[in-house]
């Protein structure tokens, strides 16, 4: 077994198209996902204001608008239908309108109307404009009912308790500093990772075991089938392991996303993920003996995956025939315990779960493999 | 002409007598069009399970778990008698968020001091943390405002204008399209515009790197290619685009000539672009393992899910080139948003200018191999070309 991994090592190192697919490839995937998520959190994103009013207070709203982060005040827009056309041409994202006689109005205590629209399509964005200039003119309005009370002779610090009877301390569990990128970005590096890993374990495979190809020279050489399928899996299961480790280094090192859990179970899913998708791969070539249809089984599995890991949309929210096709894939498990071990610090006895369960994909795969290889073994032991 | 259409029939048999590639052209959209969208048929997040703690046990505290609990986003699903208890049930994804209400609770309201009451959400998952947040906060600042207006109603203001001191101006939020914020509304037409072209790409740059040498020169050979994709995605881009989306129930406000108008120049660059990636990895085996590769980070580099303006400028740049950049903004904005044409002409003109930078390097790569059949084994015959 050992000389075919030795083998698989050269030949990794003399096939540009192997070494392109599992060193290259990844690698190349992994700046450009970083690259993409680099910046953080959006900010400036620009809000047009149709200010109808034109008075010291629709002003001060508007400049409140400005300083809010996550948007900037773009231009001021004529008229609502103006503020439309923007919004959907895509030059904004939300627009606030201030009606005629604001000021007036709000003197005269007849609470006028102030609207918000955002683009809710692009909801990701869309959400956060809203949340900007929702706090904006709730700051705006805050001190305004200051200043009313104050006038009537209440003092600073009691008019601030009055307009406030119930305030809501709200706390952010797990991640205080919202930071959602290095979240998406230790989710995505598996995701790509193993749609990669998938398909390049079963070229590797094919590339010997494929039609036209002589199996039964490397299984004399490992000294039987199975051996010689293991010496071809593993040398990439090290391969991807060290990039995973690579990214991971980058991830929790250098860009501080806090590791606040087990240092061994993470490795150890690490482990079974890897794993797990390789059997994927491997599972797919064997059944199929073609790296075309192969490929295509592949696809199916790995290419949807995200979306079923539930980070955007939850698991829990699925129906239930969905949350079990997730339940099936190495990533969902991965990802899961990533989160857990990284931010949320769950304790292990909840957190062994998705080891568990990863060990179970890995075992019932190889299961499959071991299968297939039995009955391929005749025919290859028939031709040598 | 008849160049024109021996390339055409050419690539037809190239795409329809290969196996595989009718799986990836056909099947595969058939099977994607089941699969992705499947995690998102709920649409909505509603009754998120969130834990109370309720320190207080008073009348008003009650009241208040009430009135979160009448909300459509939140459920007080759990009672947990401490944080420790409540945490946990969050670690084992049994809730999302806890609700405290301290003790003295209705005390303090009663003698008329700040009475706070503290909100957990779990924020490792955004979309989670967004409706526990709404879910809580809402109920409880509208109960703000009515104790603020009962204590100044009891020191004697009108009640019309105790409201107008308390809240001075009325604030409206209105959603612009996909007003429900439903999830598949939200991702499912890019989505579709992305798995159409990455099926398009890895189908037909196979059928690239399959093809034997050609007739003719490469213009008329290129050209006869395109009018063979634009006869089949004439058909498999509006059921894609437009019966799809209408059999999952999206909202669709575009025109379909501006779909068609939008899809032309789509389809073109993509198919021309998977002839230059046919060049670049030749392999049929490689091509179809980077194209898988690269799906997941095109859309993020779409600018539809991750704003624009987050994403740094010079891969921003880099991402204009790829077809479904501009197709899914595009796109979204006609089907969803209802743009006319000229609101996204500048769209439209990105991807005809791929057209001609991706038909010029298709052209370009094949001169060679053409040149040096037509003048075989003489280099300075270059020289009458």
């Amino acid at each position: 077994m050992l000389a075919v991994i030795l083998r698989e090592f050269r030949l990794i190192l003399h096939r540009p198209a192997l070494l392109g697919l599992v060193i290259v490839l990844p690698v190349v995937m992994l700046i450009t996902l970083t690259g993409i998520f680099r910046a953080g959190i959006p900010t400036g994103m620009a809000v047009v204001v149709v200010d109808l009013d034109r008075s010291d207070l629709s002003r001060s709203i508007t400049r409140m608008l400005d300083a809010a982060p996550e948007i900037t005040v773009h231009e001021q827009a004529l008229s609502l239908s103006d503020a439309r056309a923007q919004i959907v041409a895509g030059d904004a994202r939300g627009a606030v309108y201030l009606p005629q006689g604001l000021e007036r109005d709000i003197i005269r205590g007849a609470r006028p109307e102030i609207v918000i629209f955002y683009d809710n399509q692009h909801m990701s964005a869309g959400s956060m404009v809203a949340r900007g200039a929702r706090g904006a003119i709730d700051t705006a309005l805050a001190g305004l009912r200051l200043s009313i009370r104050q006038t009537q002779g209440e003092a600073p610090v009691q008019a601030m308790v009055s307009i406030q009877p119930i305030p809501l301390q709200a706390h952010a569990l797990f991640n205080p500093t919202f930071d959602y990128v290095h979240f998406l970005l230790a989710a995505l590096v598996p995701t790509v990772l193993q749609i990669i890993a998938a398909a390049a374990t079963a070229y590797a495979i094919s590339l010997d075991f494929g039609p036209g190809r002589h199996p039964q020279v490397l299984a004399r050489m490992a000294g039987g089938v199975l051996p010689a399928m293991l010496g071809k899996i593993l040398p990439y299961t090290l391969i991807f392991l060290l990039i995973l480790g690579m990214s991971d280094i980058a991830l929790y090192g250098w860009q501080g996303v806090p590791l606040r859990g087990s240092l061994m179970l993470m490795a150890t899913g690490a482990v079974l993920f890897v794993l797990g998708v390789q059997l994927i791969g491997a599972a797919a070539f064997v059944l199929t003996r073609d790296m075309g249809r192969a490929a295509s089984i592949i696809a199916v599995i790995t290419a949807p995956a995200f979306g079923f890991m539930g980070l955007g949309f939850p698991r829990e929210a699925m129906s239930q025939l969905a949350q079990a096709w997730g339940a099936l894939i190495p990533g969902t498990w991965y990802v899961q315990l990533r989160i857990d071990q990284s931010l949320r610090e769950t304790p292990l006895d909840i957190s062994v779960w998705a080891v568990v369960w990863l060990g179970c994909i890995v075992l019932a795969l190889g299961a499959l493999v071991l299968l297939r290889l039995v009955r391929l073994r005749r025919e290859i032991e028939a031709k040598a | 002409m008849s160049d024109i259409l021996t390339a055409l029939r050419a690539e037809l048999r190239g795409i329809f007598a290969d196996r595989q590639v009718r799986l990836i052209l056909l099947a595969a959209l058939v099977i994607y069009a089941l699969i992705y969208p499947f995690p998102y048929r709920a649409e909505l997040l509603r009754d998120v399970p969130v834990v109370l703690i309720d320190l207080d046990r008073s009348s008003s505290s009650a009241e208040l778990a009430r009135r979160v609990n009448a909300s459509e986003a939140v459920w007080l699903r759990h009672d947990a008698p401490d944080m420790i208890a409540a945490i946990r049930l969050v670690q084992e994804r049994r809730a999302y968020g806890v609700l405290l209400i301290p003790e003295g609770f209705e005390r303090a309201l009663l003698r008329g001091v700040q009475s706070p009451v503290a909100l957990y959400a779990d924020a490792s998952y955004f979309l989670m943390y967004q409706r526990v947040m709404q879910g809580a906060a809402v109920p409880l600042r509208q109960l703000g405002v009515e104790v603020e207006m009962g204590r100044l109603i009891a020191q004697g203001s009108a009640p019309n204008v105790a409201l107008a001191q308390v809240s001075p101006a009325a604030q409206v939020e209105v959603p612009l399209f996909n007003p429900a914020a439903g999830y598949a509304t939200y991702v499912l037409p890019a989505a579709f515009v992305l798995i159409l072209q990455q099926t398009m790409l890895m189908g037909l740059a196979l059928v690239a790197t399959r093809r034997g040498r050609g007739h003719g020169h490469p213009v008329w050979r290129v050209l006869g290619r395109m009018g063979a994709w634009i006869l089949l995605y004439a058909l498999l881009l509006p059921v894609y685009l437009i019966v799809l989306p209408a059999i999952y129930g999206l909202p669709n406000l575009g025109s379909p000539v501006a779909v068609l108008l939008l899809g032309l120049p789509f389809v073109l660059a993509t198919g021309l672009l998977a002839q230059c990636v046919a060049a670049l990895f030749r392999r049929g085996e490689v091509v179809q393992v980077v194209l898988l590769a690269v799906g997941l980070p095109f859309f993020f580099l779409s600018g539809f899910a991750w704003p624009v303006e987050a994403i740094p400028a010079h891969l921003n740049w880099f991402a204009q080139i790829i077809p479904s950049t501009a197709a899914i903004d595009g796109l979204v904005r006609v089907g969803q948003m209802g743009a006319s044409l000229p609101e996204i002409s500048h769209r439209l003109w990105q991807l005809w200018g791929l057209v001609g930078i991706f038909a010029t390097v298709a052209i370009c790569l094949e001169l060679p191999a053409h040149i040096r059949r037509r003048f075989p084994a003489s280099g300075d015959s270059l020289d009458q070309v």
